[in-house]
């Protein structure tokens, strides 16, 4: 590892080579804001907010700027800010960002910053674009691009992430505006509701439709879990409302998923909470399924699995079993069939 | 479309993305509706294998296309400010009388529809209006009847056919008092012909370069002292040092998309002599190792790319382009890449950007073109008129080539002269001419004896010069000491009947319309500055609005990522220096401005402005 040295207000830093100064910055835990800048997709430098003064002399954007030994680096000064400001107001003025109405509100990034610098509601009198508004077209994900920034998040998270390309920006200039596929509705589109475009935007222009009208994101809770979809093992944050209900789920970025998750992981936790759901073992007797204990049940299994063994021999038996398990559950299963029942009668859905 | 026809225009340039603008073009006009509908875009997306937001996005920044049915031939209007200032209102108003439409419809036959443009790099004949690819300047009432009436017989074609009015040779103005260095063989050699450039020793300093080592001919164009000649005069010999070394493949790229509201000198010379641009190409490809060369040319120049298409075959058939040139073991050969509509693929960046089949966005720099450009490998971007400096640098050495202008700024500079001018045209002057002799000798003073207002040298982008500017050397440096700047060389000269308020609209309208969109200083700022324009020609604006103008315009220069968005501020500092009084009287609600009328009632009128 290279590393360099700078300085960023006035505190000596270390960063690595080939990082840029954002990185540096806010591996040192110093915080530039920034809008069009993930960490989980390539560079843009579109937003501008990022920008900083290099060796007391030009600003530059520092999502884009490599480091360099020696560099000087202030993040904040009053033409900075007024910059800052600037651009934050014509955010607010392109589009129509009416928090009491977002379902972002509380953790928009473009909220935040415009409160950090204290930015004062756009008068008006400037000319916006009506966007699209795709609330119900696609059973996954909700679009309202008159809260978008074009940021182009969204874009790269699809393309870059999901490899699916689904966004992609269209029009030009002032016209610029998002298009899924071919001018298509966002559920008649390819997208495979990974959800990742949602993850990564930094308003209210995508959401879920799981959360809507189900909580306001300061209520929310949230825990950590593993995805019980498949074998990778996937980290979810799930968030449940002030009812207890489960109501999101995200991405955590330090599970081996990168804070990615596929359209299982993303919505598929409805069964949860679902009064459906089998929460005690059950026996049929006279034709039909009663109550009981595990002792009891299993107990039962043990009995039956023993005869059939003795009977018909140890691979008249076959065990089946699930992606929904842990390896290590799996592994216990053929280990059970293969030195207890004595068999290699064993296979997985995931091969299916 | 047919699906075998999207089969075959596919086979014929190839699936890689980078071919897309051929192709939608050829698919386009094939249509017979300039049309590029939903269902051919979806199958050419699944064709070529590249996502339909991505092909959706493409056709949605290139303005040159649409998805819509239009008409046989769609007649576009030049609003840019030379046509402007020489009644381009006239024009629509006239095409409305003849063909009943207006901007964004079409004729109920189904064989005109009428669309406003910017800049087609014809200025000195202006007003000027393009059809599907033929362009025809110095329009009248009565020439665009005739003009339109010939059209009803005929087929679309991607074979332009011009008015004679546009010719290279016609829009060089004829005054031996000139330096004629890059023009002085136009109009003897047949720009059809390599014989004819080879009988007036072309070729001859790409043999001499071929003998000479590649670090030597870099040494001659530092010497020489030339600098880049698209705007932002960077020093030529010292960019192509910057190209990364090593064995991976290198380009040359030429920035053929003269997109600057009055300049149509690149257009002139690759018209006319294009075998000097393929010999600069090929001169710089040694010099720097590039075995390739792409000319990116604005989709509007018809003529400059047939013209350089026959000739880059010449060069292949004699040799001159290919493998082994002229026996040396040098590879060189040039392919041509087209625009689609955008001022912004100008910009070094987005132009790679869209010769690879994207979206002409520009880049983040660092990494620069040198080191990370044309699919991500190391790219040497150059102008035309630079390129074309090579030769004669090579042959006539460098001594010989800083013999004419200013130190730091030397050689030969071409000037686009347009606007209220007796005589418009293209001149060669040695670098630094004043606005004094440019308009007095070769522009032959104002017509109708009217008085001197300004003039907008370097293009939309450049700066308003005064009269107390007149005897400024427009070189490189001497402008920017004053604010203003000589970028590309266009010299538009307004006379005493142009209003400053309406000038400014049509540039800020401009930069709205082409501003990429990709920043947000630039995309809301150009949308915000053409708002506040056009509440003072609509005398709407309060005094405080020019504060606003200046205020929105610092933040553009001082934030935005590419040149685009950091230029608006010049033409608005500086029309403001010479003219805040007329800005002010426009608070007025009463003030009269018919100009401004006529802008706001044209312009803006009808869809799809």
């Amino acid at each position: 590892m290279d590393a360099i040295q700078m300085t960023i207000d006035g505190k000596q830093v270390t960063g690595k080579k080939g990082q840029t100064i954002l990185e540096v910055a806010l591996d040192n835990n110093i915080d530039i804001p920034y809008l069009c800048y993930h960490p989980r997709i390539s560079k843009t430098g579109a937003c501008r907010i990022c920008m900083v003064r290099v060796n007391e002399a030009a600003l530059k954007t520092s999502c884009t700027e490599p480091a360099s030994n020696g560099m000087i680096i202030d993040t904040d000064d009053d033409e900075i800010r007024e910059l800052r400001r600037s651009i934050l107001g014509m955010l607010l003025a392109e589009g129509d960002h009416n928090c009491l109405y977002c379902e972002s509100n509380g953790e928009c990034e473009l909220q935040r910053l415009c409160n950090r610098y204290e930015v004062p509601m756009p008068a008006g009198d400037m000319p916006t674009r009506q966007r699209a508004v795709d609330t119900v077209s696609s059973k996954g994900l909700r679009r309202n691009e008159n809260r978008c920034i074009l940021c182009g998040r969204c874009v790269k998270a699809c393309g870059e992430i999901q490899m699916n390309s689904v966004w992609n920006f269209t029009g030009r200039g002032s016209s610029t505006a998002l298009t899924s596929d071919m001018f298509a509705q966002l559920g008649d589109s390819s997208c495979v509701m990974c959800g990742a475009c949602v993850q990564c935007c930094p308003t209210g222009a995508l959401s879920f439709q799981t959360v809507l009208g189900r909580g306001q994101a300061w209520e929310l809770k949230k825990e950590t879990s593993v995805c019980i979809y498949c074998g990778v093992g996937c980290q979810i944050d799930f968030y449940t409302n002030k009812e207890g209900k489960l109501v999101k789920a995200l991405g955590n970025a330090d599970g081996p998923n990168e804070g990615h998750l596929c359209v299982k992981g993303r919505f598929g936790f409805d069964f949860v909470q679902s009064g459906k759901r089998l929460t005690k073992p059950l026996i049929k007797k006279n034709g039909a399924f009663e109550e009981a204990s595990w002792d009891e049940a299993l107990d039962l299994v043990a009995s039956r699995l023993s005869d059939i063994k003795s009977k018909s021999g140890p691979d008249s038996i076959m065990a089946f079993s699930s992606a929904k398990c842990t390896n290590e559950e799996n592994y216990l299963m053929q280990k059970f069939m293969r030195a207890v029942i004595g068999t290699n009668n064993v296979d997985h859905c995931a091969r299916l | 479309m047919k699906q075998e026809t999207i089969n075959k225009t596919i086979e014929k340039f190839g699936n890689s993305s980078e071919h897309l603008m051929l192709i939608l073009r050829d698919l386009e006009v094939g249509s017979g509706k300039n049309v590029l509908d939903v269902q051919t875009l979806r199958s050419v997306a699944e064709l070529m294998n590249i996502p339909e937001s991505a092909v959706a996005g493409f056709v949605g920044f290139y303005t040159m296309f649409k998805t819509e049915p239009r008409a046989k031939f769609v007649i576009r209007v030049c609003k840019s400010g030379p046509c402007h200032v020489m009644g381009a209102t006239t024009v629509f108003d006239a095409v409305q009388k003849h063909l009943g439409i207006g901007i964004g419809e079409a004729t109920k036959d189904g064989m005109f529809y009428l669309e406003k443009c910017e800049c087609l790099g014809v200025c000195s004949v202006a007003p000027a209006m393009m059809i599907n690819y033929d362009i025809h300047g110095n329009l009248t009432p009565k020439k665009i009847a005739s003009i339109l009436n010939s059209y009803r017989k005929k087929r679309p074609s991607l074979l332009e056919s011009c008015g004679d009015e546009v010719a290279g040779k016609a829009c060089i103005i004829d005054e031996p008092r000139q330096t004629k260095r890059l023009i002085a063989d136009i109009g003897k050699i047949d720009p059809l012909k390599i014989e004819s450039y080879l009988a007036t020793g072309g070729y001859e300093s790409l043999k001499k370069s071929l003998a000479t080592e590649p670090g030597k001919i870099i040494d001659a164009v530092k010497d020489s002292g030339l600098r880049g000649r698209g705007g932002a005069g960077f020093p030529a010999g010292m960019k192509w040092t910057f190209v990364g070394k090593g064995p991976v493949q290198k380009y040359v790229i030429c920035n053929a998309d003269e997109g600057e509201p009055g300049t149509f000198k690149d257009r002139i010379l690759m018209e006319e002599n294009p075998h000097l641009l393929i010999e600069g190409m090929a001169i710089c490809g040694r010099a720097i190792g590039a075995t390739l060369g792409y000319i990116y040319i604005r989709g509007e120049y018809r003529r400059s790319i047939e013209r350089l298409q026959k000739a880059i075959s010449q060069a292949r058939d004699k040799g001159i382009l290919g493998k082994n040139i002229f026996g040396s073991g040098f590879d060189f050969d040039i392919y041509i890449k087209e625009g689609g509509g955008a001022y912004v693929c100008g910009e070094e960046t987005s132009l790679i950007n869209s010769m690879e089949g994207k979206r002409g966005y520009p880049r983040f720099k660092p990494p620069f073109p040198g080191g990370a450009g044309f699919n991500n490998l190391p790219s040497n971007v150059n102008n035309v008129e630079t390129l074309m400096s090579v030769p004669m640098i090579i042959e006539k050495g460098a001594d010989w080539y800083k013999s004419v202008g200013p130190l730091n700024c030397s050689g030969t500079k071409l000037y686009c002269l347009s606007g209220q001018l007796n005589r418009t045209g293209l001149v060669e002057l040695p670098m630094g001419a004043t606005l004094k002799e440019i308009i007095n000798v070769y522009g032959k003073g104002m017509p109708k004896g009217r008085k001197f207002k300004f003039a907008q040298v370097g293009g939309s982008a450049g700066g308003i010069l005064g009269k107390d500017l007149m005897d400024l050397p427009l070189d490189i440096d001497q402008p920017m000491k004053k604010g203003v700047t000589l970028g590309s060389g266009v010299v538009l000269v307004c006379d005493e009947s142009t209003c400053a308020v309406d000038f400014l609209l049509q540039i800020l309208s401009f930069f709205e319309h082409e501003s990429c969109g990709q920043c947000v200083p630039c995309r809301v700022g150009t949308a915000h500055l053409h708002h506040i324009s056009k509440k003072f020609a609509s005398r709407t604006a309060v005094p405080g609005d020019i504060d606003l103008l200046l205020e929105k315009a610092t933040v553009m220069k001082k934030a935005s990522l590419c040149a685009l968005g950091q230029s608006p501020i010049m033409p608005i500092t500086t029309m403001l220096k010479y003219f805040r009084k007329e800005f002010l009287a426009h608070c007025d609600p009463n003030h009269k401005c018919p100009q401004c009328d006529r802008s706001l009632a044209r312009y803006y009128a009808g869809r799809g402005h």
